[in-house]
């Protein structure tokens, strides 16, 4: 990414021109490539950015528009997001589609295989995890610009929509995988209340803390769509967020983190559609996993990311969807 | 594995010439654009070829377990099998879907074993 670009393209916008440092490119996040630099006006203005766009090779298909509507949505509020400056869904500004957005200082994300990323923090961050939860899907999805869809369509349109993707990247046969989404269609959960916007990644490692206990920023939307908010909860309790730690994002006790989204978002929890939203989001992981695992398969990537994810969460979703798949039965 | 081995260690030998090698190269400059990323695509990268080896001694007797499980278990439908078993687990097959559940924990064995990682815990 050459600084000469992002200095033509922001001299454009603030009609003075713009020097540009510290340009660095941050690793993983395989769904956008993300930058971040300081942006000097001849003026003295100086603005800390960060720039999502387009890969070359990507593991989840999304709609970066989607992405900075969602954003747009939410900041200022009290669901914290990254304040979101231009967008461009053509290459001609950022050699791919891509947006800018103000950087958020001091924060830090989760690693996957982290023990205990928040140490003696994760009560605290768990209770704005999922009061901001919450909050997202107490909002109507028109407030992101997103399509207008009926509560009976949520879950079929997103068993749907990760079965296409399972049919175009399956590369062997997958029996755990074709027995979940066997079940899935068999067991169609009634449909939510209302439709909210859903966030559609949301999971340790998707947000920024400050290290002692204050949550930063909810990033990574470029998967946001309508749908069952339920799709969310049980993304976001997914056994594999949660560092090994039995809690959901490394966080609180399950009751309490549903306690608390509860309370956030006025909606309460059905368990009836809860356990087929919890399989679902087994079988949406595999999936993913299998994408990514397709990508390097076909030659189109050798990112080391892509193949982390064809691998540990691969096998750990696989595992986990076994043993659901028999206590289901 | 999703990812097959063979495939797996080939793109890691690309990644190592193509993506590894360069990234290596900017570790140290702190105002080349992509030091930070260097850093991370090395480190992932060296953890997946960790992964590979422990792969590479383990898979064959791995698999062959797993394929005398299967006989036991299920009988012909362990012949070319997957498909079947499939079938087997989609139609509610107690000992199809004990099968599959052990082969995918031994399978999140080979690789947890050489990263210390435990069994999944539920959460609940």
């Amino acid at each position: 990414m050459p600084a000469e670009h992002l200095a033509r393209f922001l001299g454009a916008q603030w009609g003075e021109p713009v020097t540009i440092t510290g340009l660095k490119r941050f690793h993983g996040g395989s769904a956008r490539q993300t930058y971040r630099f300081d942006a000097t006006t001849a003026s003295g203005r100086r603005e800390a950015l960060v720039l999502r766009r387009d890969p070359p090779s990507s593991l989840i298909e999304t709609d970066r528009l989607a992405e900075y509507r969602a954003l747009e949505a939410f900041a200022g509020t009290d669901v914290p997001v990254p304040q979101p400056l231009f967008c461009d869904t053509g290459a001609d500004s950022f050699g791919s589609p891509g947006f800018l957005m103000r950087e958020v200082a001091g924060g830090m994300a989760a690693g996957l295989l982290e023990p205990e990323p928040y140490g003696t923090h994760a009560a605290a961050i768990g209770r704005q995890l999922f009061t901001a939860l919450g909050r997202i899907h107490a909002a109507a999805p028109a407030q992101a610009g997103l399509p207008a869809m009926a509560p009976q369509d949520a879950a079929p349109a997103r068993l749907a929509h990760w079965r296409a993707a399972f049919d175009a990247d399956r590369f062997r046969p997958e029996p755990i995988v074709d027995a979940g989404f066997q079940w899935l269609a068999a067991n169609l959960p009634p449909p939510p209340p209302h439709v909210s916007i859903v966030h559609g990644d949301y999971r340790s490692g998707n947000f920024l803390h400050d290290g002692a206990g204050r949550l930063l920023a909810i990033l990574d939307w470029e998967m946001v769509h309508a749908g069952d908010p339920l799709e969310d909860l049980a993304w976001a309790c997914d056994p594999l967020w949660s560092n090994f730690s039995g809690r959901p994002g490394a966080t609180l006790p399950l009751a309490e983190a549903i306690s608390i989204w509860e309370a956030a978002s006025g909606l309460t929890l059905d368990p009836v559609r809860w356990r087929w939203w919890r399989v679902f989001a087994q079988v949406q992981g595999l999936v993913i996993w299998i994408s990514a695992a397709r990508e390097v398969l076909d030659g189109r990537s050798h990112d080391p990311v892509l193949m982390f994810a064809g691998t540990i969460p691969y096998r750990f979703h696989a595992l986990t969807l076994a043993r659901t798949l028999e206590s289901l039965k | 594995m999703s990812l097959p081995l063979p495939v797996m260690i080939g793109a890691l030998a690309q990644a190592q010439a193509n993506e590894v090698a360069p990234a290596l190269q900017l570790l140290g400059h702190a105002g080349a654009p992509d030091a930070n990323y260097a850093g991370g695509t090395a480190a992932t990268s060296a953890l997946m070829l960790m992964l590979a080896a422990a792969e590479c001694a383990a898979l064959p007797a791995r698999e062959a377990a797993m394929a005398q499980a299967a006989r036991a278990l299920v009988g012909a439908a362990a012949d070319g099998r997957d498909a079947r078993m499939a079938a087997l687990a989609a139609d509610g097959s107690a000992a199809a879907l004990a099968l599959l559940a052990a082969e995918a924990e031994a399978e999140w064995q080979g690789i947890a074993t050489p990263l210390g990682l435990p069994l999944p815990i539920p959460v609940a």
